[in-house]
């Protein structure tokens, strides 16, 4: 880089800094095309009139990450035995410093996800953002939705009280009276003809391992998606994307704006003074 | 809009419609679109925050509501006890529940209440539901997405809205007894009620004889069957002969009534009993 | 050779190039590796060596199916249907004769492309990899729960202490090596010496035949009775004896109400309480396993019990409705 004059002491150090900053992410970018990815990811476009709504998959994300962290934590000190998980949960809730927090955060964060989860679809649902060609997004979001009501089911059992212990029969013989399969089925989930240790540490498995991988296959294929196939417009919204009447088309980008106006808007605003 | 590729047929087909539609969007969003950062995901991290708080509180109204004022995990706070008595397989008093997110499974069932009709309550119903959930976007494949467009969709969607939430809201607040609560209740009954003294073997016998399974008494017991609350069953002053015949055979007495036979209580117990149902007359000031 | 391709097609590629066929019997070896695999669970001394015998036959037939060429013998050539497929049709992979061969062409003077061998094996062997993995894995997983049910006696003291015609809550544990997991609650009838002087115990288990729910006796209990719960100790660990005055039966879940025979009266349960078995042992009650009843006909040592393997809650036993449980997983 020529200098038309000699660069001051301060502009070279800065430089230097510049470079120190940029060769991880260099050396990153040329040995994975990470950077590229993660820039694409991030500075991709999305309609200019997205609203609130519409975070209601990421705050469902962010449940869900809070579950996989407090979940992990929470296997680190419980114990999948029925004669240690009931004072295991104790040692943890009342006496483990901070553990309240974390099995507090496991057990509401579950609510908190499957009611994201159901705004979430409702969103959707509302938006009529499940139609072409976003149709296997809603079928895997369907999917995703099944699995996180089954992380409820199994984790229902594993603090083993009364509660947990007869919710966890009725929803075993729930599924028992399934026609054919079902009495085979009820089996299966109970490890045996009667709930046993062995049921509680294969409802454990189950929540800790098997849904949840399913879970974080599905999420990654339902970004997959959503980056492939962009987010929708809310559709009454006047400049939503692909919807935009042909004879409408909307004013393009005042500066100092960072959404369209619509034309007529902008002409009555033009009509008294160009006033903000 | 010159983005648009325009088929040259008079009436392009439907998925030649949506494939132009999406094309169209896909332009559209290259054109006015803007970066997901920062503008969407400012928006997103908002809400992130919002749930990680709201989950936090949760977590610490739960604790500082449970065992924080008492040191007892099995207190009920506002949301709930920390957990309930260790898991006992054997026991005869307990009444199961789920956790909320099941509780229109849970009323569910107490609707189909025929055996005949059990598996549609347990898998039936569920299974339906699921189905459509997943065949949705194949059954609605009109590529109008505007709602005031989509009568059928909307009222589908209200629909739904206002079942699941009437069936929670059902199961949330279906009562339920434990039949050492309802016998821990008794002297709250005679209190309440002010009970004369020959009517307290009557509520001890009341609050074992597994009455409390499907009637309701001050709010205590499960509300099942349709039976009715007898906390003023007193005041339609039916009598002690009836409330005698009635327990004894309540289908004679009330043809095509659920109600089991008590006659082999023995004719004191059944006194008693009448004599404190007799004098339940609601709660007295 | 050729267990299963179509009559060959040399008009158009009657060339030098001669494909070996897709052949079987990689699967067929397989198979017999699966039967091994199963066999080693199920029966290791009849199943196991079926299946090594298929795999032998189907090992051999596979290598002599790979070595033939080199043994001399004519090869009939498979046509490469993926050809005809039109160019363009599919978009995600360029088509074969542009930005070069995915594979190289064939070395003159060899008789068959190297690609058709390596695709064929590359498949057959990562079946072979993932039936070698999957099949005792998911036995491990499914298996147990159905084979080698163990059922339990279970002693609930002397037969002297159940006083003819009263009857009691009884506690118990069922496996004392599981612990508190294996409580269970039945309530006990001694209907006293049957017609032929034998003795006869109505024994009912608390399980709901709705959903599972502990079902609970309808009627005054120990304390209010003014009599003594007893407690014992037997050979499987404490049992407790609460005596009750049941009008009946009620479930607090749903609903369900039965009799003391436990006949469903009201309510969803779809059959009759479950009962168990019992025997008089050296003049002790001990409790069998349980069965399903679909009803009860007459009361004590006279009734009639309609009986019926032990099936699941919510499951039917009778009427048209048992057509949807046709098969019930093993149970003792």
């Amino acid at each position: 880089m020529p200098y038309s004059r000699k660069p001051t002491r301060a502009e070279i150090r800065r430089e230097r800094l510049q470079e120190a900053i940029n060769f991880p992410l260099d050396w990153l970018e040329e040995r994975s095309g990470l950077v590229g990815g993660i820039r694409y990811f991030l500075f991709r476009k999305v309609p200019a009139d997205t609203n609130w709504m519409q975070t209601l998959g990421s705050a469902a994300l962010t449940a869900f990450l809070v579950q996989a962290i407090t979940g992990v934590i929470l296997a680190m000190y419980y114990k999948p035995d029925p004669k240690d998980a009931y004072s295991s949960i104790q040692n943890i809730t009342d006496h483990l410093t901070m553990g309240w927090m974390v099995r507090g955060m496991h057990k509401w964060g579950a609510s908190v996800f499957i009611i994201l989860m159901f705004l979430h679809m409702g969103r959707v649902f509302l938006f009529g953002a499940y139609k072409y060609p976003r149709e296997l997004n809603w079928i895997i979001g369907v999917l995703i939705l099944v699995m996180g009501m089954m992380e409820g089911f199994t984790g229902y059992l594993l603090p083993w009280d009364q509660t947990a212990y007869w919710a966890s029969v009725v929803g075993i013989n729930l599924n028992g009276t399934a026609p054919f399969l079902g009495p085979w089925l009820a089996q299966f989930l109970r490890s045996g003809q009667e709930i046993g240790a062995d049921t509680l540490s294969r409802f454990y498995s189950l929540h800790m391992l098997l849904i949840p991988g399913g879970i974080i296959s599905l999420i990654g294929l339902h970004l997959y998606l959503v980056i492939r196939l962009g987010v929708t417009s809310p559709p009454w919204s006047r400049e939503a994307a692909g919807m935009v009447p042909a004879d409408e088309e909307p004013v393009p980008l005042r500066p100092g704006l960072t959404r369209p106006v619509p034309r007529t808007i902008a002409a009555a605003q033009g009509d008294a003074g160009g006033s903000e | 809009m010159a983005v648009v590729p325009q088929p040259q047929h008079e009436k392009p087909s439907r998925v030649e419609e949506a494939r132009a539609g999406f094309a169209r969007y896909k332009a559209d969003v290259k054109k006015r679109g803007k970066p997901f950062y920062p503008y969407a995901m400012f928006h997103d991290t908002v809400m992130s925050l919002i749930v990680v708080t709201v989950i936090l509180g949760l977590a610490a109204i739960w604790k500082w509501t449970s065992y924080g004022p008492h040191h007892d995990g099995t207190h009920q706070g506002l949301l709930g006890p920390e957990y309930t008595a260790p898991a006992d397989p054997g026991t005869t008093s307990f009444v199961p529940r789920p956790d909320w997110y099941f509780y229109f499974l849970f009323y569910l069932l107490r609707i189909f209440k025929w055996p005949e009709s059990v598996f549609l309550g347990t898998v039936g119903v569920p299974t339906i539901a699921l189905i459509l959930l997943l065949l949705l976007p194949f059954m609605d494949t009109r590529l109008e997405r505007r709602p005031s467009h989509r009568p059928v969709a909307m009222v589908a969607m209200a629909l739904t809205i206002v079942s699941m939430a009437v069936l929670t809201w059902k199961g949330a607040t279906a009562n339920e007894a434990l039949a050492s609560e309802v016998i821990a209740n008794v002297p709250n009954w005679v209190k309440q009620e002010k009970l004369p003294p020959q009517a307290l073997p009557g509520a001890k016998l009341f609050a074992t004889a597994g009455c409390t399974a499907c009637h309701t008494y001050l709010g205590t017991g499960s509300s099942n069957l349709g039976a009715p609350d007898l906390t003023a069953i007193g005041t339609r002053n039916l009598g002690i002969t009836f409330q005698v015949n009635h327990l004894k055979c309540p289908s004679c007495v009330n043809p095509g009534s659920p109600m089991p036979k008590f006659a082999s209580l023995g004719d004191t117990r059944l006194h008693q009993l009448a004599v404190f149902l007799e004098a339940s007359k609601g709660p007295q000031h | 050779m050729e267990p299963n391709g179509p009559a060959p097609e040399h008009e158009e590629h009657d060339e030098d190039i001669h494909l070996p066929p897709p052949s079987l019997w990689p699967v067929g070896f397989a198979v017999g590796v699966v039967v091994v695999l199963v066999g080693l669970i199920i029966n290791p001394t009849l199943i196991s060596p079926i299946g090594g015998a298929i795999a032998i036959i189907f090992g051999v037939l596979w290598a002599r199916d790979a070595t033939a060429e080199l043994r001399g013998q004519p090869i009939h050539v498979e046509p490469e249907r993926r050809e005809m497929v039109e160019a363009g049709a599919g978009e995600t992979a360029p088509p074969a004769d542009q930005q070069g061969a995915a594979l190289p062409p064939p070395e003159p003077g060899e008789t068959f492309p190297r690609s058709r061998f390596l695709e064929g094996t590359t498949l057959g062997l990562g079946a072979l990899i993932g039936g070698v993995i999957t099949v005792p894995v998911a036995g491990f997983a499914v298996l147990p729960s159905f084979l080698r049910q163990r059922g339990h006696k279970v002693d609930l003291g002397p037969v002297a202490g159940f006083p003819q015609g009263q009857w009691y809550i009884a506690t118990f544990t069922v496996d004392p090596s599981e612990g508190a997991v294996s409580r269970r609650t039945a309530f006990i009838r001694n209907n006293g010496p049957t017609t032929n002087n034998e003795p006869s115990f109505t024994i009912i288990s608390n399980r709901c035949a709705h959903l599972g729910c502990p079902v609970q006796a309808n009627g005054p209990t120990g304390a209010i009775l003014g009599q003594k719960t007893v407690h014992e100790h037997t050979a499987n660990g404490p049992v407790t004896l609460e005596p009750v005055v049941p009008a009946g039966f009620g479930c607090p879940c749903h609903g369900g109400q039965y009799d003391t025979e436990g006949n469903r009266t009201a309510g969803p349960p779809v059959r009759a309480l479950d009962r168990y078995g019992f025997e008089v042992d050296h003049g002790r009650l001990v409790l069998l396993s349980t069965y399903s009843v679909s009803h009860v006909i007459g009361t004590g040592g006279q009734a009639k019990i309609y009986k019926y393997k032990e099936a699941g809650p919510g499951q039917h036993v009778d009427g048209p409705e048992q057509w949807f449980y046709p098969l019930q997983p093993p149970h003792h």
